[in-house]
């Protein structure tokens, strides 16, 4: 296989069979007929405009295969490689949403500092940015590594390739179409309000769509595998897949106003709606942003280490852990509110009780590594993934300890809610999302290293400093806000009026959007570096097979 | 009708605690079952062997 | 391959995997929140209760639209300084008409579940079109073009009908006349104002909030809305009454 420079010069749609391409645009003439039909249908209402944003892509994405339709079909050899096409342009758009979702986020980190930095229409307000801010991290940036690195590590560890070439695609296009109705949603006013959950009925209908393709090409992809065993790995990302499907139908159940209006209205009203709401906050941390990535890193981790995973028992005792546990913590978001207080203690005690999978799964990550401490040191994607271990363990101790009631009647509603989740999603999620992205770019695209190991140092150093103030200013603010809003005079009134709190705030958020510009500077440098590795290719000397080559396993030594 | 809700709430308590137990134990069994060992140290290792393309 | 048990074995092996999480995951949501669908049983009715006005209900949209929950809890927890602060704590059945539900979860600003009629309409309006005119050190967005865009009203029949497709016990004559009861809310001059409190309770407050009689804009539904919260029903004060804490 010759390396391809630039996506514009497009092998991947020649990868793809006569059929295939036939179906591709099949497929697409499918949706933008369904594009054009809520634009017809809600002619007076945002949702036009959505009908209309669905209907151009899919145009856009049938000149696109149109212009290569003619191109020769692909020999059979393609069937002695692994289908890495998808996991080439997810790692791409994962890398471009990570760009747009840390600028806006801090964005939105200086419009608390300063209020007016907005454009002065709504689509700019903070309540607006907000959710695009999470919705283009989490689900922009964590939803396209998780999808391209599962497919990657799923074909490695099954050595079975992909059961066929479309539906991939069909997963990784639908899903950014999802990702872009989302945030453009947002901007327009188009949100359930449901804490990242917000887009509207129809982008629902289509993730489930998306998302059972997603689960079908696992299963079809594990029913061809060699191995009767399957690797733990998969099982972390499989539990992704199929939890994420349930919290997504449930949570979501709504009646929509009308077919030609992008509004509707939650099934669930009040504590209900809460609970079912935070049973869904929760999971979508454990089994979006713990799970998955706890599959990556269990594959990415030992390969780049060169070293088997600690101890395999472990890894699975703590994925049923985890799967337990998680469930039942939704509620301690809830604590001292209108919920029956028995589902808020059970909430605490299964809060507690996962510290002892998410340990395990810490501890394991770190024990891989003792005896490697070395790569550790002198190999900053090596270092990524052992920060991530870290921060894990941190913040998953973190979680536990504010899950409980007494903690929690300070920290709920305060900064150290926002400085907590930052902890985790900085910290571990996306620092492990980069160690192994700097690990898979030179195995896909067949380079023998990143363009510049400075710029992952760089890299490195920039998104440690940036988490580690964004946290601390975060507990700081945090906590003296918790204590201003409960600390009483001597007369017996409260001290502090919501205003003094809110002054003394300003400093810390400062901070805060410091940190998370230094950690954006990071994450442009990462982008910045991966384009030229993938865009300059140095004479990379001709790679048989596409094994994950780990790159330090070379090293005796150890 | 305040019954329905508490026995509800009754089973809900009750189950829950049975089923953890029960969950923990099967799982802490199949993990360190002797004879599952060896698979799992074959599945540890497989990943960084050598194995670079389909297997048919 | 050419051995079809073999694959049939394999296959079977990844749906039990499927299986196992499916279960496994499901127990403790499913014990935790299906009890909750009885829980009327248990807690606290009020009787007194109304629904949202179309006007309200519209207001209520504006609130999700601009994404005020990031910022505004609307939950009292049971704690004395909440209590003292903004006044009697939150109770499951004040929220039963909240489809979905805003409790919110973090306080860049004050909890707003009692803010209804706690200030003026014009010091609403003041401060929605520029938080820092009246209180300085505001970090709140400002929402000044609320006051210059008319209110849709064309469908809010349809949005009452998707509520009581939920739940919400809207009546034939409550849908039928959703447009015209949003235009008499905000223009207590008009002969539609009386329909206004005939069908919603004379506890409606039938006011020109934006302070322009005679134009229905979103202002008038977001202050309408705002004025409203916590004032659904007096259920929240009466136990606290007693504790002495008032707003």
């Amino acid at each position: 296989m010759r390396p391809f420079p630039t996506f514009s010069q497009a092998p991947m749609i020649a990868q793809l069979t006569r059929t295939e391409r036939q179906n591709a645009i099949l497929i697409c003439l499918v949706i933008a007929a369904c594009g054009f039909l809520l634009a017809a249908a809600g002619r007076d209402d945002p949702i036009s405009i959505h009908g209309a944003l669905i209907f151009v892509a899919c145009a856009l994405m049938i000149f696109r295969i149109g212009k290569d339709y003619y191109a020769p079909e692909p020999s059979d050899e393609r069937f002695a490689h692994y289908y890495d096409d998808p996991s080439k342009a997810g790692i791409v758009l994962s890398m471009a949403w990570v760009v747009v979702g840390l600028a806006f986020g801090d964005w939105v980190a200086w419009q608390l500092v300063y209020p007016d930095l907005t454009f002065g229409g709504g689509w700019s307000s903070f309540g607006r940015i907000r959710p695009v801010h999470t919705t283009a991290v989490i689900f922009g940036f964590g939803g396209n590594a998780l999808i391209a690195t599962s497919l990657y590590v799923l074909q490695r560890t099954t050595r079975a390739r992909l059961p066929d070439q479309l539906s991939p695609w069909f997963v990784l296009m639908g899903y950014n179409l999802f990702c872009l109705l989302a945030v453009t949603g947002y901007m327009l006013g188009i949100t359930q309000s449901k804490e990242y959950a917000e887009p509207e009925w129809y982008a629902d209908l289509w993730l489930v769509v998306v998302w059972v393709v997603y689960f079908l090409i696992y299963l079809r992809t594990l029913a061809r595998r060699k191995e009767p065993h399957i690797y733990v790995a998969n099982w972390y990302f499989m539990a992704f897949i199929l939890v994420v499907a349930i919290l997504h139908i449930v949570n979501n159940l709504a009646v929509p106003v009308s077919l030609g209006s992008a509004k509707s209205y939650s099934a669930f009203s009040g504590v209900q709606d809460a609970m079912t709401q935070w049973w869904y906050g929760h999971n979508a941390v454990a089994f979006f942003l713990t799970a998955g990535f706890l599959g990556m890193m269990y594959y990415f981790l030992p390969v780049v280490a060169g070293r088997p995973i600690f101890s395999y028992r472990l890894s699975i005792i703590s994925f049923w852990g985890i799967t337990f546990f998680y469930m039942w913590a939704g509620s301690h978001h809830l604590h001292y509110t209108a919920l029956p207080q028995w589902v808020q203690t059970l909430g605490m005690t299964f809060s507690l009780m996962l510290l002892v999978p998410s340990w395990a799964s810490a501890g394991n990550a770190l024990l891989t590594l003792n005896g490697a401490w070395h790569k550790v040191r002198d190999d900053a994607t090596l270092r990524f993934m052992m920060v991530a271990a870290v921060f894990y363990g941190l913040s998953t101790f973190e979680g536990s300890f504010m899950a409980i009631r007494s903690v929690n009647s300070l920290s709920h509603y305060t900064d150290w809610t926002v400085g907590h989740v930052h902890a985790g999603a900085l910290g571990w999620v996306a620092m492990i999302t980069f160690g192994s992205i700097y690990a898979v770019v030179p195995w896909l695209w067949k380079r023998t290293g990143m363009y510049s190991a400075r710029m992952i140092e760089a890299h490195f150093w920039l998104a440690l400093a940036g988490t580690v103030i964004y946290v601390f200013a975060m507990w700081n603010s945090g906590i003296i806000q918790g204590l201003m809003w409960r600390t009483y005079s001597d007369s017996g009134t409260l001290a502090y009026s919501f205003v003094d709190s809110l002054i003394a705030m300003r400093p810390y958020y400062i901070a805060r959007a410091f940190g998370g510009l230094l950690f954006l500077i990071g994450g442009c440098i990462g982008a910045y570096n991966i384009w030229m590795t993938i865009r300059e290719p140095r004479e990379a000397e001709a790679r048989a097979g596409d094994l994950p080559e780990p790159r330090l396993a070379a090293q005796p030594g150890e | 009708m305040n019954i329905e809700h508490d026995v509800l709430v009754g089973f809900s308590k009750s189950f829950g605690l049975f089923y953890l137990i029960a969950l923990s134990v099967a799982v802490l069994i199949y993990a360190c079952w002797p004879s599952n060992k060896q698979r799992f140290d074959r599945a540890a290792q497989s990943i960084l062997d050598d194995r670079d393309r389909p297997w048919r | 391959m050419s051995i079809f048990g073999f694959h049939y074995q394999l296959e079977r092996k990844a749906i039990g995997l499927v299986l196992g999480i499916v279960l496994v995951s499901s127990i403790g949501g499913l014990v935790e929140i299906a009890p909750l669908f009885t829980i009327h049983q248990t807690v606290e009715d009020a009787k007194d209760m109304r629904l949202y006005t179309p006007l309200e209900l519209a207001g209520r949209n504006i609130y999700i639209r601009e994404g005020c929950y990031a910022c505004h809890s609307q939950m009292i927890r049971t704690l004395r300084d909440e209590v003292d602060r903004y006044g009697p704590y939150s109770l499951a059945v004040e929220s039963k008409y909240d489809h979905p539900m805003l409790w919110g979860s973090k306080r860049t600003g004050p909890d707003l579940a009692r803010i209804g009629e706690k200030y003026s309409d014009q010091w609403q309006v003041a401060h929605l079109i520029n938080p820092r005119d009246v209180v300085p050190v505001s970090i709140m967005p400002a929402y000044d073009w609320l006051l210059s865009t008319d209110l849709r009203t064309d469908d809010l029949s349809a949005h009452l009908k998707a509520q009581r497709a939920v739940g919400v016990p809207y009546t034939d004559e409550m849908i039928a006349n959703a447009a015209l009861d949003a235009y008499g809310q905000a223009n207590p001059d008009s002969p539609r104002a009386e329909g206004v409190t005939k069908r919603y309770g004379k506890a409606t407050t039938v006011r020109p909030f934006d302070g322009l009689p005679g134009r229905l804009t979103e202002m008038d539904a977001m202050v309408a809305y705002l004025q409203v919260l916590g004032r659904l029903t007096d259920a929240a004060r009466k136990p606290v009454a007693q504790a002495g804490a008032v707003q």
